[in-house]
């Protein structure tokens, strides 16, 4: 039998090629266009001319009035920074705390803490909001209405949601989950040899914790605040639910504003030119987030190998660590899940006040009968897993190529697409609506544009990618090519099949991402377009709190099966941004 | 017949260019087993990936049977899936994915043009048979163990009938009682396929045994080259010496000469040596003795070639002892022993030594 036709030397794949290319082109198209075009807008005019409009020049009037505008200096600054500052602190203290007792301490019932501890990262935001506002709001809120009961306390309040500690306390109840699992992950990661050298070498078990284990765990600490930091400074839907109606007013919000001002048009020149401050800003802690990776590289702290931890024993202690859970997990996850089916059946009503056989599913009935209902539905799905499916396959080419080409411009790839974690989503909004009021080839107000819009957030799926190819031994596909298999063949049937559960997890996590959504259609809102967040939202707004509860009761239910089958991608991996 | 002519390659570093491979030159015959064997970093395995393809060489002409594969004057670079050759890694690279059988048929379903199916069933269970692992053809590959990697390894990397097979370290990843077993198995195996090999390996031992012919590299040069008895008994540099077998290395000085002997006195004092060689008198050279050819006796040797000191050190490694001698002058020695020559520390011990070499002092760049 002859050997397979060694043949004259032939060009190397064109496969190999043009493959990469196009996926470098279409990461280029998503996040370097929009922005490019929102840098553009900023500098155009006159007010709600859109820059490419007949009339419309270059200008520095959107930059003037934006920078000499009292209200920048007065409220959205302070106000944003307090934000963050705030949720930073109190989100650290609370997610720390957690992984040390779950991954350090012999508490017992891990497994359900553990459960219960990371649900709300399955709730979209709206959803939390919205339950926050029925427990803590000043008037009908339910803990507020048993404060007044129990104490006596007459008028409002006592407690009041709308407010900067409110805004606070809701924002870190809402990314607690997402460090928690970061922070467990350095925790677990962490080689219980440096402890026990320490201790061999006569050290007790206080300054083995000062001089060995905060030191080694500090750089792998550091990300994850960093990146508090991150999601905090683009949070949009607490400041417009909770912010808003108690004065609090933060950039993303206020991007929002000039979008859809009380009167008159839309002002994307000035919009655009808020976002510019804001976007440097957030490139800055994301490049911080990124030497803080690094360095936590450089430990070696961050393996992703688990090693088994000795576990202290709490002893009596145990009794305020479950209050401490219990107030986390009441606050996060139970009491928000039971208001809401309580108000998708009985309204604004309290407990104690209606017998239970008044219960209605009127709302429900509403809600299935409503068409608006299905295509929201539908929406959601269509856009959460197609863009899912873009942003994992982009992603995966992405961080092929930064991995194992030689193509010169990847750090280029490898800079823009981390960068999309940096940019704030209502900036991504703005940019892609002026981008495609600009271009007309008619996806504005489509669901379309949500597939594009949402497709930016590269680097969830480039960094999940990149460290299941870099697990890949080398060594595998060179096996596959030195049988003899052209370069397309050695992606397809060995690498692909190896990096699968990798790329499985990372869908998940950005269909996640997906249904959680609200900023991005919310800012680009049309009749056509809506999806299931923001019809809970208008529900919402529109005095139809049973509705509005049911219908999130609804999503719950959807999404909870379908990612605690897949529970095990996610968890395993500890993949959690 | 692998033919490789002034092979030249540099990798970018961050103190600049770093050149691994410098003008390297070989042949290997057709059907014979070919070593490089040299330090990590001697640039032994990057010439191995500049043959296979799966590294581009700067500069120099690579021609597998018959065919140029790579050639920097013509602008000729086959890509590695064009080159007839197999490939036993030194991960073994076992895709995971797949099972002993589907591992060992890829070569042969990756092929263009297709081979039927029924052949391809034929020839893998066939090549299985050959390495004894018929038997496991259906055990998914997480499972075997690292004597079945190698053996799969191997198989998949002979299936498709290579001109040249490539091994990259191939018994390093296994301990050390099961490397002694599979490295007989090879050889054997090697030679009753009758296939042209290429292999790289830091193990000496395992050089000598596998190849016919052994080429010494170092800082990306190939320094000496020749039958296994020949690199051993006659290394050209000290490097060598030390590198194969390990060597004691003493310096001396050319007392005289007479036809082609040369008398050399050791640094330390001590009896003049006689020492085949090319010298002048006064000359520093350097004069090797190998541990495992010095005779230890605790009685006085007459006659020469003899040196005399005491035990400062002993290692117990089971079939011998591994002594350490102080000799009169400050010189220490490593002395290999048969195992029932014991001697306590501080015992006064006279060395016979049967097997003195000398080497001129400056090193010629290429042993070729």
């Amino acid at each position: 039998m002859p050997l397979p036709q060694c043949a004259t030397p032939t060009t190397t794949d064109w496969s190999s090629r043009i493959i990469p290319t196009l996926g470098a082109i279409a990461a280029v198209y998503l996040i370097a266009v929009p922005l490019a075009m929102l840098i553009y807008a900023a500098f155009r005019g006159p007010a709600d001319f859109l820059p490419f409009e007949a009339g419309a020049q270059w200008t520095v009037d959107n930059v003037r009035a934006v920078f000499t505008d009292p209200i920048m200096y007065g409220e959205i600054i302070p106000d944003t920074l307090t934000f963050v500052a705030g949720t930073v602190c109190l989100t650290t203290v609370m997610a720390l705390a957690m992984a040390w007792l779950i991954e350090r301490t012999d508490l017992p019932y891990r497994g359900v803490w553990f459960a219960l501890i990371i649900f709300p990262t399955l709730v979209p935001i709206v959803v939390q909001a919205i339950a926050w506002i029925l427990l803590l709001s000043p008037n009908a809120g339910w803990i507020n209405r048993l404060i007044r009961v129990a104490t006596g306390w007459s008028g409002k309040g006592p407690v009041d949601v709308f407010s900067m500690a409110g805004l606070i306390f809701c924002q870190s109840l809402s990314v607690a989950p997402f460090v928690f699992l970061q922070f467990s992950a350095t925790l677990r990661a962490m080689n219980p040899a440096f402890e026990d050298a320490s201790r061999g070498s006569g050290a007790s078990t206080w300054t083995t914790l000062r001089r060995i284990t905060l030191p080694v765990l500090l750089p792998g600490l550091l990300a994850p605040i960093i990146l508090i930091t991150l999601i905090t400074f683009e949070q949009f839907e607490l400041p417009l639910i909770i912010g808003l109606p108690g004065g609090i007013n933060v950039f993303a919000y206020r991007i929002y504003n000039e979008l859809n001002p009380a009167s008159g048009l839309p002002n994307y020149g000035r919009a655009a030119a808020i976002s510019l401050p804001f976007l440097a800003m957030g490139l800055l802690a994301l490049l911080a987030y990124n030497h803080a990776i690094r360095n936590a590289e450089k430990f070696v702290t961050v393996t992703g190998k688990a090693y088994a931890q000795r576990r202290i024993p709490l002893g009596a202690w145990r009794w305020p660590a479950y209050g401490f859970l219990g107030f986390y997990v009441g606050f996060a996850a139970i009491l928000p899940a039971l208001i809401l089916l309580w108000t998708s059946l009985f309204g604004f009503s309290v407990p104690g006040s209606v017998p239970l056989d008044q219960a209605s599913l009127a709302s429900y009935r509403q809600l299935f009968a409503d068409p608006l209902l299905w295509r929201a539905v539908r929406n959601s799905f269509t856009v959460a897993i197609l863009s899912a499916l873009i942003v994992t396959l982009l992603g995966a080419l992405i961080a092929w190529i930064v991995t194992r080409s030689t193509f010169s411009g990847r750090w280029l790839l490898d800079a823009l697409s981390f960068m999309s974690l940096g940019i704030p989503a209502v900036i991504t909004g703005l940019a892609v609506m002026v981008l495609y009021l600009s271009v007309p080839i008619g996806i504005y107000g489509t669901v379309w544009i949500l597939v594009i819009a949402y497709s930016y957030r590269l680097a969830v799926s480039t960094r999940l990618s990149r460290a299941t190819i870099m697990q890949v031994h080398k060594e595998l596909e060179e096996a596959s090519e030195a049988a003899g298999a052209r370069w397309l063949t050695t992606q397809v049937r060995i690498l692909l099949p190896l990096i699968m559960p990798g790329l499985v997890s990372a869908f998940l996590l950005l269909f996640i991402i997906g249904m959680r959504e609200f900023t991005l259609p919310f800012v680009l809102y049309s009749q056509e377009n809506v999806v299931m967040s923001v019809l809970i939202w208008q529900f919402f707004q529109g005095g139809e709190p049973a509705r509005s509860a049911a219908l999130a009761t609804l999503m719950i239910a959807i999404v909870l099966p379908l990612v605690v089958f897949a529970r095990r991608y996610l968890v395993s991996r500890g993949a959690g941004e | 017949m692998l033919t490789v002519t002034r092979l030249e390659k540099s990798f970018a570093t961050e103190d600049g260019p770093l050149r691994v491979i410098d003008g390297v030159s070989f042949t290997v015959p057709d059907g014979q087993c070919y070593a490089l064997l040299g330090p990590s970093g001697c640039g032994k395995t990057t010439t191995l990936r500049c043959v296979a393809g799966l590294e581009e060489p700067d500069a120099g002409r690579i021609e597998i049977a018959g065919t140029v594969v790579y050639d920097s004057a013509a602008r000729i670079a086959v890509p590695t899936n064009q080159r007839p050759i197999g490939i036993v890694f030194q991960s073994y690279a076992i895709w995971p994915h797949f099972d002993v059988f589907e591992n060992v048929a890829y070569p042969l379903r990756v092929a263009r043009p297709r081979i039927a199916r029924g052949e391809i069933e034929d020839r893998v269970m066939a090549v299985l048979d050959l390495v004894g692992m018929r038997d496991l053809a259906k055990r998914p590959a997480p499972r075997l163990s690292g004597g079945q990697q190698q053996r799969v390894a191997l198989a998949r990397a002979i299936v498709r009938r290579p001109k040249l097979l490539l091994l990259d370290e191939p018994l390093s990843n296994l301990d050390a009682r099961l490397r002694d077993y599979m490295r007989k198995e090879l050889a054997d195996l090697i030679e009753r396929i009758g296939i042209t090999a290429l292999f790289v390996t830091h193990d000496q031992a395992e050089a000598l045994s596998l190849a016919q012919r052994v080429a010494v590299m170092n800082e990306g040069h190939l320094i000496q080259e020749g039958a296994p008895r020949e690199v051993y008994s006659a290394p050209a540099t000290a490097f060598v010496a030390e590198f194969i077998g390990g060597s004691n290395i003493v310096e001396g000085r050319v007392a005289s000469r007479n036809d082609a002997r040369a008398q050399v006195a050791l640094q330390g004092g001590g009896p003049v040596f006689e020492i085949d060689m090319e010298a002048t008198p006064g000359e520093t050279v350097n004069v090797l003795f190998r541990p495992e050819g010095i005779r230890l006796s605790t009685t006085p040797v007459e006659g020469g070639n003899v040196l005399s000191g005491t035990i400062s050190a002993s290692i117990f490694t089971g079939s011998v002892i591994d002594y350490t001698v102080a000799l009169a002058g400050g010189l220490r020695l490593r002395v290999i022993a048969p195992s029932d020559q014991q001697f306590e520390r501080g015992t006064a011990v006279w060395l016979t030594v049967r097997d003195v070499r000398g080497l001129k002092r400056e090193h010629p760049p290429s042993g070729t």
